[in-house]
């Protein structure tokens, strides 16, 4: 019903396109925010394509509408009183000179990884971790990412630095997202949700085009917590079970009114005509780069073969 | 004495000295213009530009050969010229034993030399002669950024521009210079007018906060949050004795204005100079927000200075036509062009 709606509100070839990538939205936001946000990327195709001139009369060049989601850490930091143009261009040539350099691939909070770090203490002068990738954020060059993985019955968290020189390898081991942006509540829940082998192999999937999502409920431990949790809607989470009062206390602090403040997400976000600018200009460097890294793969299998 | 005691007492010079004011100095002259809705059709406005845009028509770049001034050698007592800059923000940096390191991003504007006032006549001013009282006295070079539209601005103000052949500039500065760093008025002054590694005092106005209390402002501890405390959670407590003098002293640290004052910070390192956007890197912070005006010159500390000749009087383009090396990095930090780093 949902999927029809939306369908009818722009044209075929493009919604395949934005369910492959935006299948989150769908489980997550109200009907009426969908056509609002879709309408900006229905002017842009999937394929990179030009867009047919502007005043000059050049072509002009747009990315698709998913590199937002691939690469949020090119859209700088949305608070106005620190923003200028020109730094965020130097910060973005640096972060795609260092991309040159190290692959950094698509990750969303929900991603096993494996990150090898240039470590002076460690036997091999290297540091492998393997952990679920649990919040993500920062902007340019300090973009961080947390993973969290269970060792010897500890939890163990580690904060890397996505731009860091130290940092020789970024590998994705399962890439797939959840049904929560942020997945602190594994710190509650019980040790097996967070406990990856760290001789775990490289997942392969069957659908390129599609990034799963795991619907995974998570059991979390009984109480008592490092947060409400009952307090922040969690989906990935099984029913906490608390008693009634915990819950309205809940309803008597929440703020439902927030989902409508348009100033409030006018804010917190960067528009998206700055974003359609900001990623035209980053797409066609980060296309070679990734077309480079293909050729250095197959030619690396053929290699083998 | 009072120095071994500075924890509990408090230093109370410079108490009566008014720290900021909202009006600039008398001497100043009047700068913008009260814009009167002027109905003006846009024939006539396309022709205003066009006068304006042929009157301060680009003059061509001074090259370092023909200087008017005699070209002076440099030794190690020069005081070259300063540069206004903007605050553009903070970025990351990594050292190449990936120690993190902050640095500040300061975008050089188009700075251009207005005039200089000769050290004999500088003596004479009010500041010239409280700034020269026991010294020898040095020159004054007034250095302008940021060139604007001659509409925003009155007809004096102009013309300080005017004799030089200037579009007006929205920002001044003056820059204490020895005779023998002297420039010549409408000379471009750039990011390159810095050297790699070497330190740099940076002047500008610090964040305003506002009206702030006692404990944002002086660091005060305050109160106890609970355990009874009956309104005094944020507050000063006693303000002095009963005894000794039997009144409040002056400097009695108070609630009051915190911020937007001058200061200095000294003896920052540059660490990276970009020569095709006029921007310098510098390690650590800065007085001021983001994309405040601030100003940059060699540094005082007697230990950091040039052992070398830096650019002087300026950094003027190569001659031969030869295009500059367009990102220049200081050797302790990491190229993020380069390999990652294998400890």
């Amino acid at each position: 019903m949902l999927r029809r709606a939306v369908l009818q509100t722009f044209r075929q070839g493009l919604a395949q396109s934005f369910f492959k990538r935006n299948a989150v939205s769908l489980s997550e936001t109200t009907v009426t925010h969908q056509p609002i946000e879709t309408s900006d990327e229905a002017d842009e195709k999937s394929v990179s394509k030009q867009k047919p001139g502007d005043e000059s009369g050049n072509t002009v060049v747009v990315a698709p509408p998913e590199f937002r989601f691939m690469y949020p850490e090119f859209l700088p930091d949305p608070a106005m009183e620190r923003r200028n143009r020109l730094k965020e261009k130097l910060e973005r040539i640096d972060m795609l000179q260092r991309r040159s350099v190290v692959e950094i691939p698509e990750f969303y909070t929900g991603s096993v990884m494996a990150v090898t770090v240039a470590d002076a203490n460690s036997p091999n002068k290297f540091a492998r971790f393997v952990g679920i990738c649990i919040q993500r954020g920062g902007s340019g060059l300090r973009a961080w990412f947390i993973l969290r993985n269970v060792v010897d019955k500890q939890g163990v968290e580690i904060l890397y630095e996505m731009y860091c020189p130290l940092i020789q390898k970024i590998e994705v081991l399962r890439l797939e997202r959840r049904l929560d942006e942020s997945l602190l509540y594994l710190r509650d829940a019980l040790p097996e949700y967070s406990t990856f082998p760290l001789d775990m192999e490289p997942e392969r999937r069957l659908n390129n085009s599609v990034v799963p999502i795991n619907p995974l409920k998570v059991k979390l431990r009984p109480r008592p917590w490092l947060e409400r949790w009952e307090r922040q809607n969690l989906q990935g989470v099984e029913d906490l079970n608390l008693p009634q009062r915990f819950y309205d206390k809940a309803e008597k602090v929440a703020k439902p009114w927030e989902k409508y403040d348009l100033m409030l997400q006018y804010r917190k976000t960067i528009p998206a005509e700055e974003q359609e600018k900001i990623f035209a200009d980053v797409h066609s460097q980060l296309q070679q780069q990734e077309f480079k890294r293909k050729i250095r793969r197959r030619r690396g299998i053929d290699n083998e073969q | 004495m009072f120095w071994l005691f500075f924890n509990h007492e408090q230093v109370r010079t410079m108490s009566r000295v008014k720290r900021r004011t909202t009006h600039p100095p008398y001497w100043h002259v009047l700068k913008n213009n009260q814009r009167q809705d002027e109905k003006i059709s846009s024939d006539n406005l396309r022709f205003v530009r066009e006068v304006i845009q042929d009157k301060y028509k680009n003059k061509s770049p001074i090259k370092g050969s023909d200087l008017d001034i005699e070209k002076k050698e440099w030794d190690p007592k020069t005081k070259r010229s300063g540069v206004i800059a903007r605050n553009i923000g903070v970025q990351h940096m990594w050292e190449k034993d990936g120690k993190k390191v902050v640095c500040t991003v300061l975008h050089v504007l188009d700075n251009h030399v207005i005039r200089y006032v000769p050290p004999e006549e500088y003596a004479k001013s009010i500041i010239g002669a409280k700034v020269f009282r026991n010294r020898k006295p040095l020159g004054c070079l007034v250095v302008g950024a940021e060139a604007a539209n001659p509409d925003r601005f009155t007809r004096q103000y102009c013309s300080l521009f005017s004799e030089v052949g200037l579009l007006p500039k929205k920002r001044l500065a003056r820059f204490i210079v020895t005779p023998n760093a002297v420039l010549p008025p409408c000379t471009p002054l750039t990011a390159g007018h810095f050297v790699i590694g070497q330190a740099v005092d940076v002047y500008g106005k610090t964040i305003d906060y506002g009206f702030q209390g006692v404990v944002k402002r002086w660091g005060f501890k305050g109160g106890p949050a609970s355990h009874g405390a009956t309104k005094f959670h944020r507050r000063g407590g006693t303000i002095g004795t009963g005894r000794d003098k039997a009144r409040v002293w002056p400097g009695q640290k108070m609630p009051g204005h915190m911020g937007s004052e001058r200061r200095f910070c000294r003896g920052l390192k540059i660490v990276r100079i970009n020569m095709k956007y006029n921007v310098i890197y510098v390690k650590g912070t800065v007085p001021g927000p983001t994309n405040s005006i601030v100003q940059i010159f060699d540094t005082l500390l007697p230990r950091r200075k040039f052992t070398e000749a830096p650019p002087h009087p300026t950094y003027f383009p190569p001659e031969d036509g030869t295009l500059p090396q367009e990102d220049i990095w200081d050797s302790s930090l990491h190229v993020f062009g380069s390999p990652s780093i294998s400890v």
